[in-house]
């Protein structure tokens, strides 16, 4: 296997890394973080303006027709930079799964929005039931009127603050609670009544809220997907979303690896730097393996997810396991080898560990990977 | 009186004394400290009661108790969720002021570390000495009956809430540099010491930098002769590493994950507590903790004995705290996407508003990012590997 980039994808990758390096200085990131607007709109339009946000979605969507790789490099210069605005949310999860199947009248109205950073998006399908689990899935959506009546709450709704649209998953159907079976997708709108939400950040800089659904009435077109397979439908934009998720993580832990690497080399103790002790000298060398096993996988993934390949969804399972182990292998050793001052908000450093921290449990922990692995 | 009876008797005490607030600060302690006010609050009461410093000798307001007892109360606080005490003064200035201080410095600054009135943060770690402690260069220089001391501290903890600093000063640039340190005592109201506080990852503040200009300090507050601090502080470290019990914080971080597990959801809708995978992990976390527990008993058996632990002290630090991030870790993946939320007002004693997500996961997040500092204070864990393979293994 041998990947080679065509001369559009090494642009994309150059100019993503030129734009987030000039302007997306770890200061302003911060300055964003520490805001009461959890994102930057000047960045996000800048996004749109580069064409990133419509990289992955189809020409006649508005799009560049992109796929997986393009995800992987647009998230991987995303994760190196620190970047907290919600392409994952808002991109990768609602403004592809609006194109994979919302209604035409629909996908008229909001997807252009989307990806000209207009509009922004937030998925809501984890409750607080259980989190590890997406199928796990209590909301209802009755029929009502030609259209559908939705109850419940949804906990951990990265980007909601942000949000515009929210994409709610809701059971129309399935025996238990957990069955893949009937379980369907709504977009709604902020305004939508019934909705209520409870604003807050998270340990990663993000926005985040718990959103509760009292009796808020949809019209059928508001469905996304067909009724009941939302499983199954969106498992290919799901998949997206973890490489997304993946390739950020590969991002953190570049910087997290220069970083740390530069940081042993200035900084004395004993009369010497640091990086001539020969046990920080391994551990930085352990750090480097793990980044390039991880990055493997991760193009791997990549490109099979592209082409189809049989073999596509074992090397994804096996990619959220890795980055699950490897993320936090760099993290912690990052943060160790710079010691005291690598606990302190002031760095950098800290910030790529919380952002690992948490993609580590999104989408499931290493650990069910693990299991799943195991089983395929 | 039997160990069982002693059990009985702290645990009627406590029972009592500690009250709601107090036990919900030590409930939501995210690393070694507490809520300052909280801790204050419980450690007047332990003052009035006399139990405030069992490792004390009685001679100075100690208890008088057994080792076994005294770790049995350690282990009926933790698992009360008492708050954890300042460990400054109490375990570090105090046993070092007994062996080491002048009548007057004992006279004076032990009774008012066992009250409370004296909250003392340690001035050890520069900003260009961390692990070599030996190269500090905050300097005090002798004028008349003062000392004046110039330069800087660093990850002093608590230092905001301090009223006094114990310090390793540069008294003399002659010979290798661990001949010309001294231990001093200041006042942090001293004119030219400021404060400035450093956010943590977490985003609360437990670090400061402090910083000395011209700070006059008198000559009577050195302890030990002057460039003789090298000594006094290496037997204070001793009582920093040794002196702390991994396994109490162990069972407590346990019997924590079992709640959650317990509670929690994981793949396929099984509770984590029947996934293979977590028992399968948490039972080699499990065991490690066991041994180490074995270990923390024979090292209390060899002080019993009169003996000295010597490098298995670097043994428990290094494991204690690794098992303990491992823990961590665990407790993370259990908890999952609820461990994200970033609710810091939720983490005050006394907070009575809405907590989102499940109780179990509200101090998660923040006890796995502060516990990665554990295996870098007190020595890291590398400089304590180092020991261990020079003392232990001669080489
Ligand atoms: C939460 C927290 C609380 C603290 N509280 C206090 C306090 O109250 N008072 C106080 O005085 N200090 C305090 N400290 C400081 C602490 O003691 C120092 O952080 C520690 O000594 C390490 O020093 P450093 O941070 O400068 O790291 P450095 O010494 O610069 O170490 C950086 C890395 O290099 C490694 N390293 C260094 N030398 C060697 C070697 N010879 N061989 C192999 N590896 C090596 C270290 O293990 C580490 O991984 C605190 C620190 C933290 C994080």
């Amino acid at each position: 296997m041998f990947i080679e980039y065509s001369e559009e994808q090494t642009m994309l990758r150059d100019s993503a890394e030129k734009y987030l390096r000039d302007n997306y200085t770890f200061e302003r990131r911060q300055a964003v973080v520490n805001s009461e607007q959890g994102f930057s709109k000047e960045a996000w339009q800048t996004f749109a303006d580069l064409g990133w946000l419509a990289m992955t979605f189809r020409e006649e969507s508005g799009g560049f027709g992109g796929g997986a790789l393009e995800t992987l490099l647009l998230c991987e210069q995303f994760g190196k930079y620190l970047v907290v605005e919600p392409y994952l949310e808002s991109i990768v999860l609602v403004g592809g799964l609006i194109e994979a199947g919302a209604h035409p009248s629909v996908r008229e109205e909001y997807l252009g929005r989307l990806l000209s950073g207009e509009l922004q998006g937030a998925p809501a399908y984890l409750e607080s039931a259980n989190v590890a689990d997406p199928l796990r899935v209590e909301t209802t959506a009755q029929p009502f009127g030609g259209g559908f009546l939705i109850n419940g709450s949804k906990t951990v709704v990265v980007n909601g603050p942000e949000a515009d649209l929210f994409l709610v998953s809701a059971r129309t159907g399935g025996t238990t609670a957990n069955s893949r079976q009937g379980i369907s997708l709504f977009l709604l709108e902020r305004e939508t009544p019934g909705l209520s939400w409870k604003n807050y950040k998270t340990y990663d800089g993000r926005s985040a809220c718990e959103l509760q659904l009292h009796n808020v009435k949809v019209d059928a077109e508001s469905v996304v997907g067909r009724i009941g397979d939302a499983y199954k439908f969106s498992a290919p934009i799901m998949s997206r979303a973890i490489v997304a998720v993946c390739a950020e993580a590969v991002g953190a832990m570049d910087a997290l690896l220069s970083a740390t690497v530069e940081y042993s080399k200035q900084r004395k103790q004993f009369g010497q730097p640091i990086s001539r002790f020969q046990v920080l000298r391994h551990r930085m060398a352990d750090m480097y393996m793990e980044v390039e096993l991880t990055r493997s996988l991760l193009l791997a993934t990549a490109w099979k997810l592209d082409s189809g390949a049989p073999d596509a969804q074992q090397c994804l399972i096996a990619l959220k396991a890795k980055v699950g182990k490897a993320g936090r292998f760099v993290a912690h050793n990052a943060i160790q080898l710079h010691g005291g001052i690598g606990t302190t908000d002031e760095l950098s450093v800290g910030h790529y560990f919380k952002r690992l921290a948490a993609i580590g449990v999104m989408f499931g922990s290493r650990d069910s990977y693990l299991a799943r692995y195991f089983q395929s | 009186m039997s160990d069982e009876e002693f059990r009985g008797e702290v645990r009627a005490f406590l029972e009592q004394a500690l009250t709601k607030e107090i036990r919900r600060a030590g409930e939501l302690m995210t690393s070694v400290f507490a809520d300052f006010d909280a801790t204050m609050a419980w450690h007047k009461i332990l003052h009035a009661r006399g139990w405030i410093a069992p490792d004390w000798p009685e001679a100075y307001g100690g208890t008088g108790w057994s080792l076994n007892q005294r770790y049995i109360f350690q282990e009926e606080c933790k698992l009360a969720n008492a708050p954890a005490l300042l460990p400054m003064g109490l375990q570090m200035l105090g046993p070092m002021l007994i062996h080491y201080g002048t009548e007057e410095q004992k006279n004076y600054y032990l009774p008012r570390i066992l009250s409370g009135e004296d909250v003392w943060c340690q001035g050890y770690s520069e900003p260009g000495a961390g692990s070599d402690l030996a190269s500090l260069t905050t300097s005090a220089v002798r004028d008349g009956d003062d000392y004046v001391i110039n330069g800087s501290k660093i990850w002093t903890s608590y230092a905001q809430h301090s009223n006094r600093i114990f310090c390793l000063v540069r008294t003399s640039k002659e010979g290798p540099p661990q001949a010309g340190i001294s231990f001093i005592l200041v006042d942090m109201d001293a004119r030219g010491l400021t404060v400035d506080p450093i956010v943590g990852l977490d985003g609360t503040v437990e670090q400061c930098q402090v910083f000395f200009e011209d700070v006059r300090v008198p000559a009577a507050n050195l302890v030990g002769a002057e460039n003789q601090g090298w000594e006094v502080a290496k037997y204070l470290l001793e009582f920093e590493r040794g002196g702390h019990n991994f396994t109490i914080d162990h069972k407590k971080q346990m019997a924590k994950i079992m709640r959650q597990a317990n509670s929690q959801y994981g793949p396929d809708h099984n509770l984590w507590i029947n996934n293979p995978v977590f028992r399968a992990k948490f039972a080699d976390v499990a065991v490690d903790a066991l041994a180490l527990e074995f270990t923390e008993l024979r090292i209390k058996g060899d002080l019993q004995a009169g003996g000295n632990p010597g490098a298995l002290s670097s043994l428990t630090k290094v494991m204690g705290t690794e098992i303990g991030q491992r823990f961590n870790e665990l407790s993370l993946e259990v908890m999952g996407d609820h461990a994200l939320v970033k609710q810091l007002d939720a983490l005050t004693p006394g907070y009575d508003g809405e907590v989102i997500g499940p109780l179990c996961g509200l101090t998660t997040m923040a006890e796995y990012i502060n516990n990665r500092a554990a295996t870098i204070y007190g020595g890291s864990a590398e400089i304590q590997r180092d020991i261990i393979a020079k003392r232990v293994l001669g080489l």
